[in-house]
């Protein structure tokens, strides 16, 4: 066998195992009661923020409180032991990584998705239209 | 009908700059092919296709200086201007604004490929009609994305001479019909202003260096595709490697900027988080670099063409298919920093046109391609620089395929999430990988072209390779890196630094002119090396010991109240003041070490700061001290940035429903209405009250039980009601209440209470990162920029002299 065979095939076991590792590395997104079968294992929620209910922040506890509502409607409580992120109450889309626990779900990490910009165009001109009723 | 106060003249004059520019990279396009064919519609077609270019090129600054004008004089008339800039922005700033959005980075882009596209024209020769065709083809696609016109219903790309009134979403409202919308609308009195994360110098010079990089790129493949079209395989190599070399320096050090930035301004504490839009220019860099090499191999040995053109032809591939991932949206959930977009369907088709030429090309032209068929041997340089490039590639694969996670959903209709730990998965793969790298950078410039003499190569080699083994083991027990694989990172990457050294002093006489290729693999070697001490010894000194869960800190975060101290690692940290200064609120805070006869010594202070911004929200800026050996970050994570107004000191203000003799929890005290009086003048004939007085007689608890008292009246003469406020202010409690109004339904009273703002010290959230060595790292970028820029002269030299 060729050395330029020898080093293709690794190359393809190589290529293999990178596919292979997100395939297996990979989380899934599922919903809070999903999440709750498994209390204590760490999955992904797409939920959205409940911009009627208290977001709260402590400080002192550095623990974030908030209401979420994921894609089947159910709503959470989150508790996220972090600062609140800037412009928290304005994001749409939050994406969170964590575990169900009894009272909630702990949120180790959230990515929040902000309006597009198209959307905060919208709301302006919404602004405007209620700004200039005449 | 005419609108007062509007700019239109200019927007005219930019959509007719635009078509202009995008008709002539066609011309342009066309007649560089035409000349392409042969000799004779050489002669015709040749300065037709210049002259087309050149006015490509006009047209595309005066776009630009359109814009310009737009900006500088705030036309808030225009979506662009009023989307990216405001009033108050620094002129510097104006520049940021230009590219923040999707069409402006476009247009810098198809600047940078006008500058090359000219470069090309007085240096290409032979080839200038078969490359530019291609440059003029990439001008058609990306002049379209900034076109902003209807073609048979379907938008073809956004243009930056857009009017708000203009736009699909706001057609039919009843502002667009008014002659002076401008004047009476609030909201076009000044701009959405500037992404503050933007408004920062490493954002001003970033921008620019990147995109030269990716329009770089574009040169070393269109020298391949050339040379597949005209079936001129191999002298392609000479012409296209002083160019990849620039490519590979200026993307490089872009990547770099790209890095600085979020380590200055960012708060994600790092200059390297593995996000989409990071990962997706560094890979092309990557696959950019293993071309080089391969080019190299090519020139001196004849071997693996098709891979050197393949790898080539990817790298660029890649650029435009970094292009699609960010600013098409598609990245959406996985990254923090994707564009928005609008642009997808076009991107794709783009990205999609040029990826199936490209293969359909490669592939029929396969055969007919020079290849080597005899085995390189195990001891050759050609064999272990083709290994190097091979592993490069797997390195950019596994970024690119864990990147493309968004698309790989689409595509095969699955929903895989990112995974729980990304950072930790990538750096599982890239660390090993490093770790072959820089070995193969260490010994690959000591092996021969064909056939190494082991004896000779143990010889030279053999020095470094001790004196590495005995500097590793001292770095590692100085900083305490005994992990297995982060200890052979740190010996490979000091093995490499020294033996490229000693290549150079000895095998290349320590000449200049030869320096490049070691001072570049002793600069990449410097930022692995960096980027391991400062990743893996970095020291969150603001974190504490409480636990959520099994590794699950709590908190890496501490609160510190004004004037308060704290102890953080090896330092007392202290909340000084802070101050607001424009659109800036600035906290002082100070470091202190511990004397060892007691008391403390003034170490440094940071000013963390906090843009404030009413629009996009407010964002924090990190304050670092640089030392020579290592660099002490502070981020405010949280702080309280209302703005205290003195003359009315009392806010936050609290809604209290309480009956006669109840008690209600406020603010974390007991607050008691103990009784309820009511003075009434009655008129005694009708019985009705002509004035009433209600007195509310309130009492609240403090935190040692003490109680204070207060009363707030509510009256009502000749039917006007108005409102006492009583004060609470002693036993620690200020507060005040207004007695609100009466609900005789419910048998209640409402009451607003406030909180003095004495009641509650400011206080910052802030955490503190010692990133060890780091400055390792920034010189390693200088030396791999500088090295390559040498290797680029020399080789620019090479092909000059080739060519006379």
């Amino acid at each position: 066998m060729k050395k330029t065979e020898i080093v293709l095939i690794v190359l393809v076991a190589l290529i293999i195992g990178v596919i292979m590792s997100l395939t297996f590395n990979a989380s899934t997104y599922i919903t809070f009661a999903d999440s709750e079968k498994q209390m204590g294992k760490e999955f992904t929620v797409i939920g959205s923020l409940n911009k009627e209910k208290d977001i709260r922040f402590e400080p002192k506890l550095n623990l974030l409180t908030f209401f979420a509502v994921d894609s089947l409607n159910n709503e959470r409580k989150i508790y996220y032991h972090d600062s609140k992120p800037q412009d928290f109450e304005r994001s749409e889309k939050i994406t969170m990584t964590g575990f169900a626990t009894d009272s909630g779900f702990v949120a180790r990490t959230i990515l929040m998705k902000c309006p597009s910009k198209y959307n905060e165009q919208q709301h302006i001109n919404q602004d405007t239209l209620t700004s200039l009723t005449y | 009908m005419e609108f007062i106060g509007e700019h239109t003249l200019i927007g005219h004059l930019g959509n007719a700059f635009t078509s202009v520019a995008f008709a002539a990279a066609f011309l342009a396009a066309y007649s560089f092919y035409k000349s392409s064919c042969n000799e004779t519609l050489k002669r015709i077609w040749l300065p037709v296709a210049r002259g087309s270019f050149y006015m490509h090129g006009t047209a595309i600054i005066g776009v630009i200086s359109c814009m310009f004008v737009m900006i500088y004089n705030h036309y808030f008339e225009y979506q662009y201007v009023w989307q990216h800039s405001s009033l108050e922005l620094p002129t510097h700033y104006m520049i940021s604004c230009f590219w923040e959005g999707q069409e402006g980075s476009f247009l810098l882009w198809i600047f940078w490929n006008i500058i090359l596209g000219v470069l090309l024209i007085k240096s290409a020769k032979s080839w200038e009609s078969s490359i530019l065709t291609i440059v003029s083809i990439i001008q058609v696609f990306l002049v379209s994305m900034i076109l902003g016109i209807y073609v048979f219903g379907l938008k073809i790309g956004s243009s930056p001479f857009d009017l708000i009134r203009n736009l699909e979403e706001n057609i039919g409202l009843p502002w667009t019909e008014m002659a002076n919308y401008l004047q009476v609308v609030p909201q076009f009195i000044d701009g959405r202003g500037l992404n503050p994360l933007l408004q920062n110098y490493w954002m001003v010079i970033h921008p620019p260096v990147l995109f030269l990089g990716f329009s770089l790129t574009m040169i070393p493949f269109t020298y391949v595709i050339a040379a597949l079209w005209k079936k001129n395989y191999t002298k392609w190599i000479k012409q296209a490697l002083p160019w990849t070399y620039a490519a590979i320096m200026v993307l490089g050090t872009g990547i770099l900027m790209g890095g600085a930035w979020a380590y200055e301004a960012l708060s994600f504490g790092g200059f390297w988080a593995w996000d989409p839009v990071e990962n997706s220019s560094l890979v092309p860099w990557i696959i950019l670099v293993a071309a080089a090499h391969l080019m190299l191999v090519y020139k001196n040995k004849k071997v693996a063409l098709p891979t050197t053109m393949a790898m080539t032809l990817l790298a660029f591939i890649l650029i435009i298919y970094s292009t699609y991932l960010t600013r098409s949206g598609i990245l959406g959930d996985t990254s923090v920093h994707a564009f928005a977009g609008g642009l997808a369907s076009q991107l794709l088709v783009y990205l999609l046109t040029f990826t199936f030429t490209t293969i359909v090309l490669f592939v029929v032209r396969y055969k007919n391609l020079p290849k080597d068929h005899k085995d390189d041997k195990v001891s050759s340089r050609e064999f272990w620089l083709f290994i190097a490039s091979m592993v490069l590639f797997i390195s950019a694969f596994q970024i690119t395929w864990f990147t493309s996670l968004p698309v790989i959903n689409k595509v095969f209709g699955t929903q895989m999430a990112p995974p729980l730990d990304a950072i930790a998965l990538y750096n599982s793969w890239q660390t090993p990988l490093a770790l072959l790298i820089v070995i193969l950078m260490a010994v690959t410039q000591y092996l021969s072209y064909t056939k190494t003499n082991f004896k000779k190569f143990f010889k030279q080699i053999s020095f470094s390779l001790l004196l590495s083994a005995v500097l590793s083991l001292f770095i590692a027990y100085t900083v305490n890196m005994w992990h297995i694989l982060y200890f052979s990172l740190l010996w490979a990457t000091v093995f490499a630094t020294l033996s490229n050294f000693e290549y150079w002093r000895k095998i290349l006489k320590g000449t200049w002119e030869h320096s490049g290729a070691s001072v570049a693999h002793i600069g990449f070697a410097l930022v692995i090396m960096g980027a391991l001490l400062s990743n893996a010894n970095k020291n969150i000194i603001s974190s504490n010991k409480g636990f959520i869960a099994k590794d699950f800190p709590s908190n890496e975060n501490v609160l510190l109240e004004k004037g308060d101290t704290t102890l953080m690692g090896n330092y007392y940290v202290h909340y000084k003041s802070d101050t607001l200064l424009g659109i800036n609120k600035t906290y002082e805070v100070e470091y202190f070490s511990l004397k060892e006869e007691g008391g403390f010594t003034y170490e440094f202070t940071l000013n963390p700061f906090i843009q404030l911004n009413e629009i996009m929200g407010n964002v924090a800026e990190p304050a670092t001290k640089h030392f020579a050996l290592y660099d002490v970050y502070t981020h405010l994570t949280y702080a309280d940035t209302d703005v205290h107004d003195e003359s009315n000191p009392y806010h936050h203000e609290s809604l209290i429903n309480i009956k006669q003799g109840d008690s209600v929890i406020y603010n974390q005290h007991f607050l008691y209405l103990d009784s309820l009086m009511v003075n009434a003048n009655t008129d005694l004939q009708s019985q009705n009250a002509l004035d009433v007085m209600l007195i509310a007689k309130l009492r609240m608890q403090n935190m040692q039980g003490e109680f204070s008292a207060t009363q707030s009246i509510y009256a009502v003469k000749n039917n006007a009601a108005q409102s006492f406020p009583g004060f609470i202010d002693d036993k620690g409690l200020k507060y005040k209440f207004v007695f609100d109004q009466v609900n005789p339904e419910a048998g209640s009273i409402q009451i607003k209470a406030y909180e003095h703002i004495d009641n509650e010290k400011p206080f910052i959230v802030m955490k503190a990162i010692i990133f060890p060595y780091i400055n390792v790292l920034w010189i390693g970028m200088i030396l791999m920029a500088i090295g390559t820029f040498i290797a680029m002269i020399q080789l620019f030299k090479n092909k000059k002299t080739l060519e006379s």
